[in-house]
């Protein structure tokens, strides 16, 4: 018993020093001196210097810390990223698209930071939006922390117009054509001549996931991806509802209300059409481009007005998050996620430094009002952002700079009507097929629309005929 | 005159004719030093990741051996692949003979045009379209071949066609399989026909007066002397191009992929957007299959250089390689 007790109140000693020192263990993750980070982003290669160095000193000031940028042109991101691989020059975090993410993660690139996301003080701090962490995760694991909100697409319609042709913002599938009736022939513009028509798109099908991202109020409940129903994988082409909406594009695109080039549209094409005058209806990114659509469309016609329509049919899509992956090679993946990522979003100073930046250069305060300052990369543009955007932000930061009330609206619409897409699959099945589906429905949408000799059953059945060996091999591969 | 040097042999090698001659050129081959180490380090090195074509290669881990199974998927299991084969040759081919053709036409149009700044102000318009990227003449051709919703949005060709009451409706000229391939042609020949003209035309005026006189003494017009004098003189030249011109056959791409879309990219693909397609802007890092699809191009590219190299020398008694 005296033997007993002795080890008894040993082994209470030993667990309770243990337990003492367990929180200094998890306070001592090792800092690292040095992170290197993969970015993607549209803007130039001016923005290392202009924008990002003055973070990384700050960044650099308060943790002792180095962030090493490394920002190939947009266009080539992938094949740069791809190649610092086969380098082995692996950067320790990178950003990595919906497309990409599931790609890297099912390779064995990424590091699985399930286990340091649930154990961390940013989840318990409870400023993450936690449905953002969640739209990444893979078969319950997590291989990438969210760079911002997914957000979407919404359309936006020449408000102008409606005014001028007395029309209300449709409410329905059928007022929503009318509307587009009324754009195509009852002259929307008044100058008296027939120039305009009712919607444009770049193309009928997106290039990346989600697919059905535009058109969204002729695709409705149909979508022309693989997708689950009740947890069996399906392929959307061959449900029924993919003939419904072949038949609605259809019909828009003979009358003459779609626009006549949407195939050979791309994003910048159709923009050009919407901020020309040409056409009244227009699918694009929710939030911070309403702004940028009607200062472009008013340059050119100083009494347009734009505004985004609420979800009429189907609902707008929030794509998967952007990610912020660590690499498998990482040698300290614990240590970039505290010290980089738990500062970064931490909803208070460190999201400010890592969203707009640095007070005095990035932005200032103008009569007791923080305003953003002009872009030091884009003479005659505000500043807009350093990693993530503000109006896309996913945790509580209150975000020093008030939004332009338009970006707030547009926003707050498209959170009122969307619904998630998920991160798509990536087995090696997937990968090996995908892109023969994708090049023969690409083709049977388009026949299905634009081609007047070929019904919508048709162009499937012919779709279904040519596409049959992958789809199987793909379906069987994700039911097993 | 000056006296050169007399040589000295190297003591220490022995006196073989091409050591001599090496020692005493020593100098050239240090200065070709560079130039070498540059080709083989990006000409010559880079062969070996053909290696790759038998492997399942993605940057994350290291690649593992799979055979032959590339090449079966390309060649028994992935009919886009033998569609992309089979468009290859035909435009190429279809190019290259339009190519032949027009350049020589339009450098012996060119050449008879007698006053020199008319010459080469001619010669200088039909050379600009060659120096447009192909991303810009394929713009300008999308807004020129447009179908537009009404008179106001319609390409010029499509306008002029409704005016004229040729068509009831507007040609989608680019998202039509019917029309792509010979509006692909016509754009071709439109941006690259008078750089074509550059080599033709400097052979034409290297051609002696001398035979041009005898022909006329012997009562020879113009249309004799261009068949008995021009034409033969550009044999040789037409030849060395058309071999240089087989060499990249199977080299298309950025014409083809700027003048895509997601209609027609299935009866357009050629091999070279069917592996960026597929390598590139595909859910895939797998470097494996487009690598043999490569070296299958490469193959079929050698084989036609060296068969036309082949019935050059039967036909001309020599061929360049």
């Amino acid at each position: 018993m005296k033997k007993s007790a002795r080890f008894l109140s040993l082994a209470l000693a030993a667990i309770l020093m243990l337990a003492m020192f367990a929180p200094i263990a998890a306070a001592e993750t090792a800092k690292p001196e040095t992170i290197s980070f993969f970015i993607d982003t549209v803007y130039g290669s001016m923005m290392l210097e202009s924008t990002f160095q003055p973070v990384v000193d700050k960044f650099k000031e308060l943790t002792g810390i180095t962030i090493k940028f490394i920002k190939p042109e947009h266009s080539v991101y992938y094949d740069q990223l791809n190649l610092s691989f086969a380098s082995g020059e692996i950067p320790d975090l990178m950003e990595l698209g919906s497309t990409n993410y599931p790609t890297y993660a099912t390779s064995g690139a990424l590091a699985d930071i399930t286990e340091i996301w649930e154990n961390s003080a940013l989840k318990a701090s409870g400023v993450v939006d936690e449905q953002y962490v969640d739209a990444l995760k893979i078969d319950g694991k997590l291989y990438g922390f969210p760079l911002a909100m997914g957000n979407g697409t919404i359309t936006y319609v020449r408000q102008d117009w409606l005014d001028n042709l007395g029309m209300a913002t449709p409410t329905n599938y059928d007022e929503f054509v009318e509307m587009l009736r009324a754009f195509t022939e009852d002259d929307p513009d008044g100058n008296g001549v027939d120039d305009t028509f009712g919607i444009t798109a770049p193309g009928l099908i997106n290039g990346e996931t989600p697919y059905d991202i535009y058109l969204r109020e002729f695709y409705q409940d149909a979508k022309p991806d693989f997708y689950q129903v009740d947890g069996v994988w399906v392929d959307g082409m061959q449900q029924p509802q993919m003939v419904d909406a072949l038949y609605r594009l259809r019909d828009v695109y003979e009358k003459g209300y779609m626009d006549a080039e949407v195939i050979t549209n791309n994003t910048s094409a159709a923009r050009e059409k919407f901020y020309a005058g040409q056409v009244g209806t227009f699918n694009y990114w929710a939030g911070n481009w309403n702004v940028t659509i009607e200062n472009n469309t008013t340059k050119n016609f100083p009494n347009a007005k734009v505004s985004p329509l609420p979800a009429i049919a189907g609902l707008y899509i929030e794509r998967p998050p952007l990610a912020l992956a660590i690499s498998a090679a990482c040698a300290n993946p614990e240590g970039v996620f505290e010290y980089l990522l738990s500062y970064a979003y931490d909803g208070g100073e460190g999201q400010t430094l890592f969203t707009r930046g640095i007070e005095g250069i990035n932005y200032e305060l103008v009569d007791g009002e923080y305003k953003q300052k002009v872009d030091p990369e884009n003479e005659g543009k505000l500043f807009e952002k350093v990693i993530g955007a503000p109006d896309l932000a996913f945790t509580t930061w209150a975000d020093p700079v008030k939004l332009d009330q338009r970006v707030i609206d547009s926003k707050a619409m498209f959170m009122a009507n969307r619904t998630f897409d998920p991160v798509p699959p990536a087995t090696d099945v997937w990968k090996d097929n995908i892109a023969e589906v994708i090049a023969i429905r690409k083709e049977a949408i388009a026949l299905a629309v634009t081609d007047s000799a070929t019904t919508p059953e048709q162009a499937i059945a012919n779709y279904v005929a040519e596409a049959q060996p992958f789809i199987d091999a793909i379906l069987a591969d994700l039911n097993k | 005159m000056t006296q050169m040097p007399a040589i000295k042999p190297n003591p220490h090698y022995r006196k073989s004719a091409l050591r001599d001659r090496m020692w005493k050129y020593r100098y050239h081959y240090l200065l070709f030093i560079p130039v070498l180490v540059v080709t083989f380090l990006f000409y010559y090195l880079p062969i070996g990741g053909i290696r790759f074509s038998f492997f399942r290669y993605t940057p994350f881990s290291p690649p593992s051996w799979v055979g032959w199974a590339n090449f079966e998927r390309l060649l028994f299991q992935r009919p886009a692949f033998w569609t992309a084969f089979n468009n290859t040759l035909i435009l190429s081919l279809s190019n290259l003979a339009l190519s032949m053709i027009c350049s020589v036409v339009l450098s012996l149009l060119l050449n008879e045009v007698s006053t020199r700044w008319v010459k080469r102000s001619l010669q200088t318009v039909v050379y600009l379209p060659h120096f447009l990227s192909w991303v810009v003449v394929a713009a300008i051709f999308t807004i020129i071949l447009a179908p537009g919703n009404n008179p106001a949005t319609s390409g010029l060709i499509n306008a002029y066609l409704l005016k004229w009451g040729i068509v009831q409706k507007p040609i989608y000229f680019l998202a039509d399989s019917k029309w792509w391939t010979p509006v692909y042609l016509f754009i071709s020949r439109w941006k690259e026909t008078g750089w074509g003209t550059v080599i033709f035309l400097a052979t034409l005026t290297s051609i002696s007066p001398d035979l041009y006189e005898a022909a006329q003494i012997d009562g020879a017009g113009r249309w004799r002397q261009m068949l008995n004098v021009t034409l033969p003189a550009l044999a040789n030249t037409f030849v060395v191009v058309l071999i240089l011109n087989l060499s990249k056959v199977m080299n298309l791409f950025e014409s083809v992929l700027v003048l895509q879309n997601a209609r027609v990219e299935r009866a357009t693909e050629v091999i070279q957007t069917y592996v960026y397609h597929t390598a590139l802007t595909a859910q895939s890092a797998e470097y494996g299959y487009p690598t043999a699809v490569g070296l299958f191009r490469s193959l079929i590219s050698s084989v036609l250089v060296i068969s036309c190299n082949f019935a050059s020398k039967k036909i001309n008694g020599r061929g360049i390689l």
